[in-house]
């Protein structure tokens, strides 16, 4: 075993040691602890377990996430079948539109949604103009409108996953179904849904698994009763009522073990079926098919609708955004930019902040994310599945339970709450996966001859990574850390936890102003400012990842 | 002294014995050929001379220095240069640069750089290509590339890993001759693996047979086609027959035994090792198709002479094979292409016993 090798899995240790163990331990601990004294006990637990209000709450958020799921896979399905089968022009547009709320930060769907389709928002308005209806008809507060936002949201996820599953069946296996003489629906039930299970099931935990997390959408649709909402409402507003503090992190333990749980086991179940199912080499092409023409209607037909849904979004913003006083108003109709002079000439700290952390926190995933990447799938040291397994669960641990933890682990003891850089550092924590599992998989596709032909020519390790390894995994290291980005600088179910005056990011100021009733154009403006920004960084990566550097890279022997 | 010297290589992969406890020298400016079905362990092999595995016992010595055993040589220090399967040409540096790479480390004067590289790219057919990248080559070019940079520093050794496996028929025989004189010509010592049993004929100065982690015999192309050492190796190595059997009298101080072969007759052939052959011991005769004579009516004379009929006439342009029926054993028998006779009709064959060899 190399000695370098040796050293930077004890750093990378040291680093997940301290700023996710321990933090991560130290909650679960102060969940045991019996309010009011020094000792500890599963007191907390009884009391959350036997009060109804909070079995209330916990059965609801298992029934949101069951009615979630089943949202996003009817929705999806179909969506997923014709993105993966069908032959159709303008796919690859509609493909984008429709996996956009991935990157877009949910609580900008619900302010949108709002907008739009609340008591007095645009439809409504609409409606009874044109006297279909006398009264408004409540479309979005309440249940359903929570249902469909976050099913919204986390539609992508199950599409990407089904068709990724459509794609990559081996096309014998269904031929071999349609010569046993099941054709069309039947086959598709008997064996392409099967063998995409394992597919589908890697998407809908990611789905099931968000209301667990998810903590401000509830609270915008004006529903506490949720595990995540009230965790938030009991830590962040009742720090002083003891009781109301434990059962506010009783719950964030709960959730947690409750994910990660879900994670763990649907891993284990997707990893056994693999193996067994979709072992076989697979065509890149699946099966294309030209679709006939009611299909190939219904088809453009079904994706107009999502896209329309989807695109809702960025226009009722931007509606929103150059606008004052639209209330009571089907369209505004003062327009200014008024709300963009507020936040950069009066607020100009939240942009920067957001653009400062989530930098600092690029730097540290970068610094953490290569190294580790490297360890797991290029050496032998002891102990590097573990750290990947480490890493990888941060992907289910909902992002309040890092907020929390490293408030109540960061205070004292290790007192680095009070300094800016806790910021940046959770966001890097709550993201960790994110940029490993990109660097990961470039180097994953990453032949290891290429690196081999360097050390045989005289190269060292070190200046083989430097020379061969980056330069060719640069491309996905660049679209892991502009997903990183983005991700991270949307983030605030983690950071509205930690952010202390003068620190407060984008997201932050958008639930601050929407919180304290402000008029809601600034909060709108700001959502629509993120969106262009990740737009941005967005067209950056399709750039990048397709474009100039593509040729470099390209099987087909591109040109410069 | 052997240039290479491996002694009782292991190389495990969990509980899978991928080489098995092996020995093997190569000569100075020799080219030694691993060869062997896919998946015994000629790579495996390769890869711990190159230090790209580390074997779990044994000894390798390079120019007389240890490699493995007494500490571990990483491969930038071997001194080597090696052409992988896929080429792993670097996309992303331009053929010049890919060349160059090796003597950069060594940190050369760039004008030493310059002269070196166009020497390798013009010894390669390369010339005026340096400022291309992989991606606008093609695959033999690619190939050519891997050579020249294989090659450029002037390594101790040069591995090659079933080079030319990725290109088409008619490229692949001509490589195999432009490889065997430049390497010829450098005087290099290498060590090449290959699958495929007329291209260790053509390119080797020797071959060493592998079947399932084990080196089986070594020798040079001639003796390995004319003498193999057993059943597997004469199957391996061209076509040949099988005729089953019983050596019944083993003849003193001779090379010959007798043998009761199982469909009836008995026949005479050669054991190269007389230690080995006993009665009773059953063994396979081989005997290859070019070695049987047919006549139309049975010479004076003779041993091993066979009455059959041919079963199956196959005709392959520069000559015909015959699949002829004797006493319902198949044997292959290849004549020149003018021979007149036809499917159902009866002939003499001739195992000349010089060239029936009795393996177990
Ligand atoms: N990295 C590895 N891990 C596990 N098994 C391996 C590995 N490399 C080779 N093997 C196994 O070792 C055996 C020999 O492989 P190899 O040397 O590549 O064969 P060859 O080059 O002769 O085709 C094979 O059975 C192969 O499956
Ligand atoms: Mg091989």
């Amino acid at each position: 075993m190399s000695r370098g090798n040796l050293i930077i899995s004890a750093i990378l240790w040291f680093v997940v040691a301290l700023f996710v163990i321990y933090p991560l331990s130290f909650l679960v601990i102060e969940s045991f602890k019996i309010a009011g004294t020094d000792y500890y006990g599963i007191q907390n637990y009884i009391d959350f377990f036997k009060d109804p209000y909070y079995l209330k709450t916990f059965v609801n958020t298992l029934f949101l996430a069951v009615l979630v799921l089943i949202t996003t896979t009817l929705l999806g399905l179909p969506l997923a079948y014709i993105l993966a089968r069908y032959r159709l022009r303008g796919k690859v547009l509609f493909t984008a539109l429709i996996l956009l709320p991935i990157v877009l930060p949910a609580y900008a769907g619900a302010f949108a949604l709002i907008v739009f389709f609340g008591k007095m928002g645009t439809m409504n308005l609409l409606l009874m103009d044109w006297g279909l209806i006398s009264k408004p008809i409540n479309f979005v507060f309440g249940l359903h409108g929570l249902v469909f936002i976050q099913s919204l949201h986390l539609l992508p996820f199950i599409v990407l996953s089904l068709s990724a599953g459509f794609t990559n069946i081996d096309p014998s296996l269904e031929e071999a179904a349609e010569v046993e003489g099941a054709g069309g629906f039947k086959r598709f039930l008997t064996v392409t849904l099967p063998l995409t299970s394992p597919n589908y099931l890697a998407g809908a935990v990611i789905v099931f698994l968000w209301p667990f997390t998810d903590w401000l959408t509830p609270l915008i649709f004006g529903q506490v009763d949720f595990l995540p909402s009230i965790s938030y409402i009991n830590i962040a507003y009742h720090f002083t009522d003891m009781h109301r503090k434990y059962m506010g992190i009783v719950s964030v333990v709960v959730s947690s073990v409750i994910c990660v749980g879900i994670f763990l086991a649907s891993k284990t179940w997707v990893e056994r079926k693999k193996y067994t199912a979709l072992s076989k080499g697979t065509t890149l092409e699946g099966r294309i098919i030209d679709p006939g023409l009611l299909t190939r209607v219904s088809s453009y037909a079904y994706m107009f609708f999502i896209a329309v849904l989807v695109l809702l979004i960025p226009i009722v913003l931007g509606l929103s955004a150059f606008s004052r006083r639209w209330v009571l108003q089907p369209f505004p109709s003062y327009w200014t930019l008024d709300n963009f002079r507020l936040i950069f000439l009066e607020t100009p700290a939240l942009l920067k902040n957001s653009f400062l952390f989530s930098g600092v926190a690029l730097l540290f995933g970068v610094a953490f994310g290569l190294p580790a990447a490297y360890l797991i799938t290029r050496t032998k040291v002891p102990g590097k599945d573990t750290l990947d397994f480490v890493i990888t669960l941060m992907l289910a641990f909902p992002g309040i339970a890092v907020g929390v933890s490293y408030l109540l682990a960061f205070w004292e003891g290790i007192p680095l709450a009070t300094h800016w850089i806790i910021m940046p550092l959770s966001l890097f924590i709550r993201r960790l996966p994110y940029f490993l599992r990109m660097a990961h998989a470039s180097y994953l596709q990453l032949d290891v001859s290429l690196e081999e032909a360097s050390e045989v020519s005289g190269a060292s390790k070190f200046r083989t990574f430097f020379n061969i390894s980056l330069p060719l995994l640069l491309k996905g290291v660049f679209v892991g850390l502009v997903m990183f980005f983005i991700m991270a600088f949307q983030e605030i179910s983690t950071a509205i936890f930690l952010y202390r005056g003068g620190w407060e990011t984008l997201p932050i100021g958008i639930y601050l102003n929407w919180h304290r009733g402000m008029e809601f154009g600034i909060a709108g403006a700001m959502a629509f400012l993120m969106i262009v920004i990740i737009f941005i960084l967005l067209l950056i990566v399709a750039r990048i990842g397709g474009g100039i550097l593509g040729a470099a890279w390209g099987s087909s022997g591109g040109r410069y | 002294m052997a240039f290479i010297k491996i002694e009782n290589l292991l190389k495990k992969f969990g509980n899978m014995v991928a080489v098995n406890h092996i020995y093997l020298e190569v000569q100075k400016g020799e080219m030694l050929t691993l060869l062997g079905p896919s998946g015994c362990g000629k790579t495996t092999t390769l890869r711990c001379i190159a230090g790209l595995e580390k074997p779990d016992d044994g000894d390798i010595l390079i120019d007389g220095q240890p490699m493995f055993s007494q500490g571990f040589v990483p491969p930038s220090q071997r001194e080597i240069g090696m052409v992988f399967q896929n080429y792993a040409v670097w996309p992303h540096l331009r053929v010049f640069d890919n060349v160059a790479y090796g003597l950069k480390i060594q940190k050369f004067p760039r004008h030493v750089i310059k002269e070196k590289v166009m020497e390798a790219l013009e010894s390669v057919g390369l010339t005026g290509l340096g400022r291309r990248y992989p991606g606008q080559l093609s695959g033999g070019q690619q190939q050519r590339v891997a050579l020249a940079r294989a090659l450029v520093r002037n390594p101790k050794v040069l591995l090659l890993d079933e080079p030319l496996s990725n290109l088409d028929a008619k490229l692949r025989e001509r490589m195999r001759f432009e490889i065997k004189s430049l390497v010829r010509r450098m005087n290099m010592t290498s060590v090449y693996v290959t699958h495929d049993q007329a291209e260790a004929m053509v390119i080797s100065d020797r071959i060493a047979v592998m079947e399932a982690g084990n080196i089986v015999q070594v020798g040079v192309p001639e003796e390995i086609y004319k003498k193999p050492a057993n059943r597997f190796v004469a199957d391996f190595i061209g076509t040949t027959n099988f005729i089953p059997g019983e050596i019944v009298e083993v003849p003193k101080g001779k090379e010959l035994v007798y043998i009761q072969t199982e469909f009836g007759q008995k026949m005479l052939c050669r054991v190269f090792d007389s230690a080995a052959a006993f009665p009773n011991q059953k063994v396979y005769v081989s005997i290859r198709p070019e070695d049987v004579e047919v006549f139309a009516k049975p010479p004076d004379g003779r041993d091993n002479l066979f009455k059959g009929i041919i079963q199956h006439r196959a005709y392959l342009g520069n000559f015909l094979n015959f699949f002829v029926n004797v006493d319902s054993t198949m044997i292959r028998v290849q004549v020149a292409y003018d021979v007149r006779q036809e499917e159902g009709e009866e002939l003499f064959l001739f195992l000349d016993p010089e060239k029936c060899i009795a393996l177990t």
